[in-house]
């Protein structure tokens, strides 16, 4: 990839033209290839180790090719814990949500591709994207996507009954049940439906809450949604239009924000701000607390910016994109803004660098094993931008009075197939009704559930 | 009436050198990656850098053209290679056309740094060779007569 069309051309002409000019190349991509060999678990924790950042001709890129999952292949679970699918031959399964009778939506969503082609870039990039998003071969996964699908698990070792719950979504993410008031993030609006326990299927318009900033570019379209304790407000995630405002300033005009919305009104007012593309919103159950996990910033280098997992306090200034982790200055923003630097505050925990958590469940059950109570599971999609991969499994960390209290744990594994290529990656969890952890694999085109070996019985396959 | 015995061009149409067709593309796409960077530079206005990375873009390709043509020009006539200028030219031309994918790489950044400082200098260095090469270009032309067609009209 970094070999240079030119070198050719300057051969034939006179050598020492050439030598130079190759020279010239070798330099200055060579300054910008010092991977070394960092730890990434010191970027485990409160307090991240944050190297200098550097900016590249091109920035170090691993990409892993979809290869899905082979008959009877899952992910590796640690001793004590087992894993089977809940549901395959999904499309695109990307959020798992779990109601009060332990149905199991499956949100199952693609993202609206409206991102027009402003710079060269864009081009390679969205062929670049389209190596790493397209579903997999294993499950039928060219089918109709943005819809949201329904399963019942079987009683004793019955096989799970699905249904088509919702369809013709608009790019959906987050869902949000209170009461009989169901309430599902499109991309751009939360909408509203009536559901009854026992539904399989919304037969009902929706009608539209609260519109949300969706196209016209729509870079981090996925809206993550959360009830408030009491039930009288929702939040949800909007994520930044950019990566770091290369589509200028007034395209992130209420983004890169955790919005509150009044259920009874639809009004809304940003709860905190500069959290680049907040996704996993949850209450911390002894708290209460708004948490969520945050998808930091690319192209500074394989170890910065670590993405991280926090409360959200209200009102809350976490930098983006003005700086980063606190108050790291991010020179790629102009004008920069020392005044709300000044505001910015650093998260309560780092993931490490470019692993993309997307998912994130407070452990609520008790049929886990316990060292797995009490916690929080995190879904890591998986690092394109950085030589080694970094992500693409969950991670389990341990809290202890409403804080993280260690080093986050493997827990589920195995996306990666050894050989550089994705099986699957996760993406949304969730804590179903007997306690097991579900996890939504997007290009895999399955949901996971993960339970105690030799503890709860799990449904057959 | 004498005639002149010019130094032939050849890679032409129908006596007419294709070189000097593709070269004001890249010629004029960097002079204007420059103008559009000290927009940007002034403005931080995105619009501006993107003008820059689609100038560039289009400016190498066609600048890859046109070094190909000339490089067929250079290597198929003896006394094209006899010039100093034949040199000069083609070399400084390599060193725009480096310099220029540099560039398109720096303009691959997001924001800020894909244009100040480093894209910014890259221009104008690039804008500064263009002026050597494409006077000794003028030379080949309008003084040793390269490609200039033997039969007076």
């Amino acid at each position: 990839m970094r070999s240079d069309p030119t070198e050719k051309a300057a051969n034939s002409v006179r050598r020492r033209v050439a030598a130079l000019a190759v020279a010239g190349v070798a330099a200055v991509v060579l300054t910008g290839a010092s991977d070394g060999q960092f730890d990434v678990s010191s970027q485990i924790g409160p307090n991240p180790k944050l190297p200098e950042p550097h900016q590249y001709l091109l920035p170090p890129m691993h990409l892993a090719p979809v290869v899905g999952w082979k008959k009877g292949e899952t992910p590796s679970v640690p001793a004590g814990l087992k894993i089977s699918a809940l549901a395959t031959g999904l499309q695109h399964p990307r959020t798992v949500y779990v109601l009060p009778n332990g149905d199991v939506l499956i949100v199952q969503s693609k993202g609206p591709n409206v991102e027009p082609i402003e710079r060269p870039k864009d081009l390679i990039m969205g062929w670049v994207e389209s190596f790493v998003t397209s579903s997999g071969g294993s499950g039928g996964s060219q089918g109709k996507s943005n819809r949201i699908t329904l399963v019942r698990e079987g009683a004793d070792g019955q096989p799970a009954q699905q249904s088509l719950f919702l369809d013709n979504l608009n790019s959906p993410f987050g869902v949000a049940l209170v009461g009989n008031d169901l309430y599902v993030a499109d991309t751009d609006a939360i909408m509203h439906y009536t559901y009854h326990t026992g539904d399989t299927k919304i037969t009902g318009p929706g009608t539209v809450l609260t519109p949300l900033p969706g196209g016209p570019i729509d870079h981090h379209w996925t809206k993550s949604l959360v009830a408030s304790p009491d039930g009288s407000k929702l939040y949800v995630g909007v994520g930044s239009n950019s990566n770091i405002t290369e589509n200028g300033i007034e395209a992130e005009k209420n983004r890169a924000a955790i919005w509150e919305v009044d259920r009874q009104t639809g009004a809304h007012r940003i709860f905190a701000s500069g959290l680049r593309n907040p996704n996993g919103l949850s209450i911390q159950p002894q708290t209460k607390a708004l948490w969520a996990v945050v998808n930091e910033r690319d192209e500074l280098g394989p170890d910065l910016v670590p993405d991280y997992l926090t409360s959200v306090k209200d009102g809350a200034f976490y930098g983006w994109p003005y700086s980063y982790y606190g108050q790291h200055v991010d020179p790629r923003v102009m004008p920069q803004r020392p005044d709300l630097v000044a505001k910015a505050i650093p998260p309560d925990y780092a993931l490490s660098s470019h692993v993309a958590p997307l998912g994130l469940a407070f452990s609520t059950g008790t049929s886990l094993p316990q060292k797995y109570q009490g916690g929080a599971f995190v879904g890591e999609h998986g690092s394109w931008d950085r030589d080694r991969f970094n992500g693409y499994k969950v991670v389990y960390v341990p809290f202890t009075n409403g804080q993280p209290s260690g080093k986050a744990e493997d827990v589920v594994t195995g996306f990666l197939d050894g050989k550089g290529n994705a099986r699957g990656r996760p993406v949304g969890v969730a804590i179903d009704k007997s306690g097991a952890l579900l996890i939504a694999d997007d290009v895999g085109n399955t949901v996971w559930r993960v339970t105690s070996d030799g503890g709860q019985s799990a449904p057959s396959q | 009436m004498s005639y002149y015995d010019n130094p032939r061009s050849t890679a032409s149409l129908v006596g007419h050198p294709i070189h000097p067709m593709l070269v004001p593309f890249p010629i004029v796409c960097f002079i204007g990656a420059l103008a559009t960077d000290i927009a940007y530079w002034q403005t931080a206005d995105m619009m501006w850098t993107n003008f820059s990375a689609w100038l560039l873009t289009v400016g190498i390709g066609f600048g890859v053209l046109a070094a190909i043509v000339g490089l067929i020009d250079f290597i198929g006539s003896r006394r094209v290679r006899d010039l100093g200028a034949a040199w000069m030219h083609a070399g400084g031309n390599v060193v725009v056309l480096v310099l220029a994918i540099f560039n398109d790489f720096v303009h691959s950044r997001d924001a800020w740094t894909s244009v100040v400082p480093t894209g910014l200098i890259l221009s104008a260095v690039t804008v500064l060779v263009l002026l050597f090469t494409g006077w000794m270009g003028w030379a080949m032309v309008y003084r040793h007569r390269v490609g200039v067609s033997n039969n007076a009209l």
